[in-house]
């Protein structure tokens, strides 16, 4: 009964640790401007923030744009990132670990210096101000994670599998399609989703690569939100709680794929 | 009413050929009166529809986007403010259109406050035309203060003495978190003490003024007459601490005080501007800011000529008293302060030019944004205790050297 | 693996190459590249804005080895890391034992402790920096936290930075930590019981040794991560105050986007990376050396 008891406390103590502050932001976008300023009770409680956030602003549309973008980099990382971390499991080569190193050693490297040489790239590949440009720069530290994460998973499946497929006379390739991407579902799900929750989040080539509002991504938009109000505080909050909706669900949703497939993924090391 | 649906209507038909011309401003305030002067411009220009965009209210952050973007060659914004420290480093990196044949210099120097012709004319070419200007100024509570103090020693026995009668209040609040804002602080403070920003193409740190400038600014944290909260506070978090009647004196923008004196504000009617105080008791001298106007460098040719004219209509003398009058932004132009409405219906803001005449730039570099990344670290260190103010100067000095002198 | 065929083993390294290709391809385009040509920018004097571009060989190493800003940086960011990794490490281990011991509202929990890492950085570190503001953020929270000037103190701004970083990552590292608890067979804890341990003695003796080499791997997951921080510190304090929270990446992107000083940006993150490197050295002969030895 006391541990019970003793279990309750931690599990509220750990519950406040990660939603109090989400709460906070909650409940500011729901004070009005003039409430912000002075002290205020619950009965000033209104919609105005988010009016005021989602009119006339292009929050909607960086919503869709960092969903596309974010859907984009998962899906091109699983296809590339699925294919080579399969060969690098199963397939006999050379150079193996040099690969995994290197991709590893690239994807270390400050992000705020391959910045600017990236963006002379896009620029001369014409594609600034534009949402393919964020998805290739993505990659950089996309596709690295895919590789480590998918490898391992790949690796769980058992040789004897690998083996009688090759004995059947199928190519690697076949292998990979009929029974390698089936049987690593759980490990491609959840690189899938946290390849998704890094690029949604990813802030710094989207500031640098994106100027048109348009074409913003949601970490961006809010960090330049602005309106008539010298500093909206509630319609900031308002718009973090829009823009934070939709990972929250992704986490709510998927929570028992990520844990239970980072689980099994681990388990067999 | 009616003949302007009626040209409403036709400007729809011809909509698909209608040009837009998008104008990337700073926060103004929740009054209208801008997008009206859009409007008026849109009413006279029928084959234009003007799109306004705010910014961030942060300078910083502006610079940073438009860094990026005219780094880009961007084209989809066409007119755009500048802030006053910027405009030698954009135009020198060739992102302002040359407005020479449209606003001659001299005009510029005609018509515009004294100090700023130099802020927007370089190798003899107008690059911006001035739009508002600011300067810090002593905001006090007139119902807690005879008289404004007039220098130093007089500003911290009056706070001291408010202090003492009212508990909770704190003395002088002024931006000291680190940001641009800290550094024109900390220079108005070294006017006030009797100091130069340059000497000739070289900034001048290492001096007396500066010294005793950074002891006063920490030594007002070490006393309490300052509340530790200065450090990380900007203009808005100093309005809202002054606004709420926490403090006795703020040294701010001018914009604050339309805030101050909106409807509902409880310190309507208490608040009083003066200039800065200073060692002397001679009026202070603020530091210049305020934003320009500019053109895109790279917006289309076909569209140059309204976007020119678009920045010569927000630079008119109805559109600045217009501003005034709504926002509490101060003219950059001289006829504007005299100008009747003005004087009626935005009587502090007139009061204010000379203000304005005493305003002081701080360092004019394409450098500028590099050194100032420099000062605000070392001033920080001085004034937060990390670093004594002499061995924060003469950091500052050798880098500052470093970076102007390594060519 | 049996032997095979040397034709089929050929077949099998060309179709292994093919399948790579688009991969490796791509990281060479975008992720190789671009860090080269960082490096080779490291040797020249760029300030973009101004069209200044001149080669200037080690000049920028020289003045980095000098650059007092530099060391403080690098003491800053290392602090972070140390101070981050651990508290991360002691919560998450709290957290992923909570959740091992199949606590009431399971889901819910999992559900929540998942949130701070998901939500984007710049939200999360805009909120918290409503509540270190104190009195300077929002009258209406009013309370500041310890009546502290957490975001204009020297000392103090650092460790609002650290307490964002490990809310936001915190998460992970419990997760990445159950996976390890899960993998701890029943019987040992069964023998431990059978042994007449309590539960402090059971944690330390089978918890924890169990877990060594998935603690080792988060530690310098985590490590590698923290070092390169950027978000949190650039959101909440942008470096100050006195450039006291100023990491390694901040200083480099302040160089770089303020001051348009693209070579010696570029060499202050080529210095970092090499740190970096050297981190990631270590965990990759520690992963792939298990690895070998299955």
């Amino acid at each position: 009964m006391r541990r019970r008891a003793l279990q309750w406390l931690a599990v509220l103590a750990v519950l406040g640790f990660c939603v109090v502050p989400l709460l906070g932001q909650v409940v500011t976008s729901l004070l009005p401007a003039q409430a912000l300023l002075g002290a205020a009770t619950p009965s000033a409680w209104s919609l105005d923030n988010y009016r005021g956030a989602l009119q006339g602003r292009p929050l909607v549309r960086s919503l869709v744009n960092s969903i596309v973008v974010a859907g984009a980099t998962t899906f091109f990382c699983l296809v590339l990132g699925s294919m080579a971390s399969f060969a690098l499991a199963k397939l006999r080569m050379r150079g193996k670990r040099w690969l995994l190193g290197g991709a590893l050693a690239i994807s270390m490297f400050p992000p705020i210096a391959t910045v600017s040489p990236l963006y002379l790239l896009i620029r001369e590949l014409g594609l600034r101000d534009s949402l393919g440009a964020l998805v290739l720069s993505y990659m950089t530290f996309a596709l690295p994670l895919t590789l480590f994460v998918l490898t391992r998973f790949f690796r769980e499946i058992p040789d004897a599998i690998y083996e009688a497929a090759r004995v059947d006379g199928c190519t690697p390739f076949q292998t990979w399609w009929r029974i390698g991407l089936p049987l690593a579902m759980p490990g491609i799900a959840s690189t899938a989703i946290l390849v998704f929750i890094s690029a949604y989040n990813e802030f710094l080539y989207a500031i640098t690569f994106i100027s048109s509002p348009d074409k913003r991504t949601v970490p961006v938009a809010i960090s330049l939100f602005a309106s008539d109000r010298i500093e909206p505080w509630g319609e900031i909050a308002a718009a973090s709680v829009i823009a934070g909706i939709p990972l929250v669900l992704v986490t709510v949703l998927f929570q028992r794929r990520i844990v239970t497939a980072l689980t099994q993924g681990a388990v067999k090391d | 009413m009616s003949s302007s649906c009626r040209s409403e209507r036709a400007g729809a038909r011809r909509s698909a050929r209608k040009i837009e011309l998008v104008v990337k401003h700073q926060p103004l305030g929740e009054s209208d009166a801008f997008r009206r002067i859009l409007r008026a411009f849109e009413i006279d220009h029928p084959d234009v529809t003007v799109v306004a965009e705010a910014l961030p209210s942060s300078s910083d952050v502006a610079h940073q986007f438009f860094l990026t973007a005219l780094e880009g060659q961007a084209r989809d914004f066409d007119v755009f403010v500048v802030d006053i420290a910027w405009v030698a480093e954009f135009a020198r990196a060739g992102w302002l259109l040359d407005l020479s044949p449209f606003v001659a210099p001299a005009s510029v120097r005609r018509d515009f406050l004294a100090a700023l012709g130099d802020a927007v004319i370089f190798e003899g070419k107008t690059f911006a035309v001035p739009w508002y200007v600011d300067t810090g100024v002593l905001y006090y509570r007139t119902d807690l203060v005879a008289r404004p103090p007039s220098t130093y020693e007089e500003l911290l026995q009056t706070a001291r003495e408010a202090q003492r009668a009212h508990r909770q209040l704190s003395g002088f609040v002024w931006q000291g978190r680190q940001y641009e804002g800290l550094v024109c602080n900390v220079y108005e403070a070294i006017w006030g003490h009797g100091g130069q920003t340059m000497q000739g193409d070289r900034l001048l740190l290492q001096t007396e003024p500066a010294r005793a400038a950074l002891h006063y600014l920490q030594s007002l944290l070490a006393t309490g007459i300052s509340p530790p909260s200065v450090t990380s506070a900007a203009e808005e978090e100093t309005r809202r601490a002054f606004q709420g009647g926490r403090a006795v004196f703020m040294r701010n923008w001018p914009y604050a005080f339309a805030e101050t004196e909106r409807q509902g504000s409880s310190l309507r009617g208490k608040v009083g501007l003066a200039p800065l105080p200073t060692l002397t008791g001679e009026p202070g001298h603020g530091v210049l800011g305020g934003y320009q106007l500019a053109v895109n460098a790279f917006v289309d040719r076909d569209k140059r000529d309204r976007a020119v004219a678009l920045l010569r209509h927000l630079t008119s003398l109805e559109a600045s008293v217009d501003l005034a009058v709504a926002y509490g932004r101060s003219p950059a132009r001289r006829d504007a302060y005299d100008h009747p409405r003005l004087m009626s219906d935005a009587p502090l803001v007139a009061a204010l030019r000379p203000a304005f005449e005493r305003a002081r730039p701080r360092p004019v570099t394409p450098y500028y944004m590099m050194l100032s990344d420099v000062l605000q670290g070392e001033f920080s260190a001085a004034i937060t205790g990390v670093r004594a103010a002499e061995e924060a100067l003469a950091r500052a000095q050798s880098l500052v050297d470093h970076l102007m002198d390594a060519r | 693996m049996s032997a095979l065929p040397s034709t089929g083993e050929g077949k099998e390294r060309r179709a292994g190459r093919l399948m790579m290709a688009p991969a490796v391809l791509v990281l060479v385009a975008v992720a190789l590249y671009p860090t080269l040509a960082s490096i080779w920018l490291s040797f020249q004097r760029l300030i973009l804005v101004f069209h200044e571009r001149r080669f200037v060989g080690m000049g920028n190493y020289a003045f980095l080895v000098r650059d007092a800003r530099f060391f403080s940086a690098l003491g800053h960011t290392v602090y972070f890391t140390v101070v981050s990794v651990t508290a991360e490490l002691v919560l998450g281990l709290v957290f992923a034992l909570l959740l091992h011991a199949r606590p009431p509202a399971k889901n819910l929990l999992r559900a929540a402790i998942l949130v701070p890492w998901a939500m984007p950085t710049v939200v999360s570190a805009k909120m918290w920096a409503l509540f270190f503001l104190g009195e300077n953020g929002l009258p209406f929270f009013g309370i500041s936290i310890f009546d502290v000037n957490w975001l204009g103190t020297p000392g103090y701004a650092m460790h609002a930075a650290i307490a964002v970083d490990v809310w936001k990552t915190t998460p992970f590292v419990a997760l990445l930590l159950l996976a390890g608890l899960v993998g701890i067979p029943q019987s040992l804890y069964d023998a431990a019981a059978l042994d007449g341990a309590s539960s402090l003695r059971t944690f330390f003796a089978v918890t924890l040794p169990v877990l060594r080499r998935i603690l080792a791997v988060t530690v310098l997951l985590r490590a590698l991560d923290a070092f390169r921080v950027f978000d949190v510190v650039y959101v909440l304090t942008d470096g100050g105050p006195a450039n006291t929270t100023e990491t390694l990446s901040v200083y480099a992107y302040k160089t770089m986007m303020r001051g348009g000083d693209f070579g010696y940006g570029s060499t202050l993150a080529t210095a970092t990376f090499l740190c970096v490197l050297a981190m990631g050295g270590l965990y990759f002969l520690v992963i792939d050396s298990e690895e070998e030895t299955r």
